[in-house]
């Protein structure tokens, strides 16, 4: 039981870490709002939805659902899939552009 | 005269009215023609939505010589999703499935989930666990390669699917890399004491919607996205807890510490005209020292309570090729094996080779045509080796 207690310990301390780093940006995230040194700052909705989807399943059609379906798609892949904020809003925004 | 004129009038300003009237109910109709036009219907403020997977199909079945083959009546999953707002919403997963000519209604998950902050969502309820990837992210049919699960998952398995708790969650960069964790607290799995089912002795049983005793079971994982383009994921999960027995058995201490490695490589390669993805995952369950009683022998015996479990997986398909029908065209292959604890009842050494070939109709309805070949040394058929040669064909779908 004492590595369950270090595992255990160590969740904690990473939870607390990323909750302190997180208290700055606790708003409704918008791209100006999150942090812009990172990659997916750089990148398309197009090219975000093409590398994370197909990490687990073939790359939806924009065009099987509206918008209002991919809001409550987006909202569930982005907690599933562990997406960012950045990449969940430029995915999800591209999607309802092209569909 | 007089009569004649305020008639007239009335049939003046009566006519102007009604063609003011017509005016505006073709200025309103333009209006809202263009408001669809562009808007589409006014979306409203909650939604909910029904999504889910089903799939059927045949399968031929030989085992150490004994053939079967049967159409598979087919299984419904359908997925329950209310969006509250932004922040909050609710999912829900039940599973319709017809075996051995009944129904079984699994229920899969229900949870609440609410976004805190861009790095931080908090689920609770029955979810589905990360422990690796295998479970929550690919088993459905529709994302599944295969008409299986690989070994040690699912029934009988050593990774646990889902619990009951709670889970913090999210993802955030550091520098050009990205990170995932979760972070759970849930009832936790149950010991097997063999009072109800002697050969199962010692096993865990998961997915306890009501606590058997007052420990609770800690979990998590973290996942690593090293290459900037997400290709590579690793991850390791744990999950454990200091007992599992029923409270007040002499079993209500006995502890349980799992945990498992996970690796995806997925990405187009221009060198080989497709897309290459690559799934692996390691389960170790070990559970702490503890004296069952054998019916047969009519003795107390104990062993060293530790399984294993790995599969790896690849497929390949030709996304870049010319021909439309390559395109769809999937090949895979998957090794998997499971190896249950020395001189318990269930004590067994499982190893199994997948191959198939998969045609999408779609980028959600696929084709599935595989061979399995299983080589299991003990288990619940007792001492001995037992091979499995299986054919199926399923037509999987997503909704």
């Amino acid at each position: 039981m004492k590595t369950l207690k270090i595992f255990t310990i160590t969740g904690l301390i990473l939870g607390l870490v990323v909750f302190i780093s997180s208290c700055s940006s606790a708003e409704n995230s918008t791209y100006s709002k999150v942090d812009n040194n990172n990659i997916a700052y750089t990148k398309s909705g197009a090219q975000l939805w093409g590398e994370n989807c197909v990490r687990c399943h073939s790359i939806p059609s924009p065009s099987a659902y509206n918008d209002t379906d991919w809001d409550t798609i987006g909202l569930h892949m982005k907690i599933r899939a562990n997406l960012t904020s950045i990449e969940s809003d430029k995915i999800f925004d591209f999607l309802k552009s092209a569909n | 005269m007089k009569k004649i004129l305020v008639i007239m009038l009335l049939f003046f300003l009566t006519g102007n009215i009604i063609a003011q009237d017509e005016e505006t109910e073709k200025v309103i109709d333009s209006l809202a023609k263009e408001a669809v036009a562009k808007y589409g219907y006014k979306p409203s403020g909650t939604q909910f939505m029904i999504r889910g997977y089903g799939h059927t199909g045949f399968s031929y079945t030989d085992t150490n010589g004994e053939t079967e083959s049967s159409f598979d009546g087919g299984t419904f999953a359908p997925i329950f999703l209310f969006k509250h707002n932004d922040r909050f919403m609710f999912e829900s997963e039940l599973e319709f499935t017809l075996s051995g000519g009944e129904l079984e209604i699994g229920f899969e998950y229900a949870d609440v989930m609410y976004v805190i902050n861009d790095y931080m969502t908090v689920r609770a309820g029955k979810f589905l666990l990360p422990f690796g990837t295998f479970m929550e992210r690919l088993h459905p049919s529709w994302i599944n390669r295969f008409t299986s699960k690989p070994l040690g998952f699912g029934h009988d398995g050593i990774a646990p699917s889902s619990d009951v708790g709670v889970e913090l969650r999210g993802a955030f960069y550091l520098g050009n890399t990205k990170w995932n964790y979760s972070g759970y607290v849930t009832n936790g799995p149950t010991l097997k004491d063999g009072s109800e089912e002697p050969e199962e002795a010692g096993m865990l049983a998961f997915e306890n919607l009501i606590d058997n005793n007052t420990s609770k079971a800690f979990g998590g994982r973290i996942g690593f996205l090293p290459l900037s383009d997400s290709s590579v994921e690793i991850g390791v999960s744990a999950y454990g807890t200091g007992g599992t027995g029923d409270k007040g058995s002499e079993y209500e201490d006995v502890g349980a510490f799992l945990y498992a490695f996970d690796l995806s490589y997925v990405k187009q390669i221009s060198a080989i005209s497709g897309l290459i993805d690559l799934k692996a995952q390691y389960n170790n369950s070990k559970v702490d020292d503890a004296v069952y009683f054998d019916e047969h022998e009519d003795e107390f015996y104990t062993f060293d309570n530790q399984s294993d479990s790995f599969y790896l997986q690849l497929s390949y398909r030709p996304t870049m090729a010319g021909n439309d029908f390559l395109k769809n065209l999937e090949f895979v292959g998957r090794y998997s094996e499971l190896n249950t604890p020395e001189e318990s009842e269930w004590e067994s050494e499982a190893s199994q080779y997948s191959f198939g070939i998969n045609y999408w109709l779609s980028w959600r309805s696929v084709l599935k045509l595989s061979y399995e070949t299983s080589d299991i040394e003990g288990g619940h058929d007792g001492p001995g080796l037992t091979n499995i040669d299986s054919f199926s064909i399923h037509w999987a779908i997503g909704f």
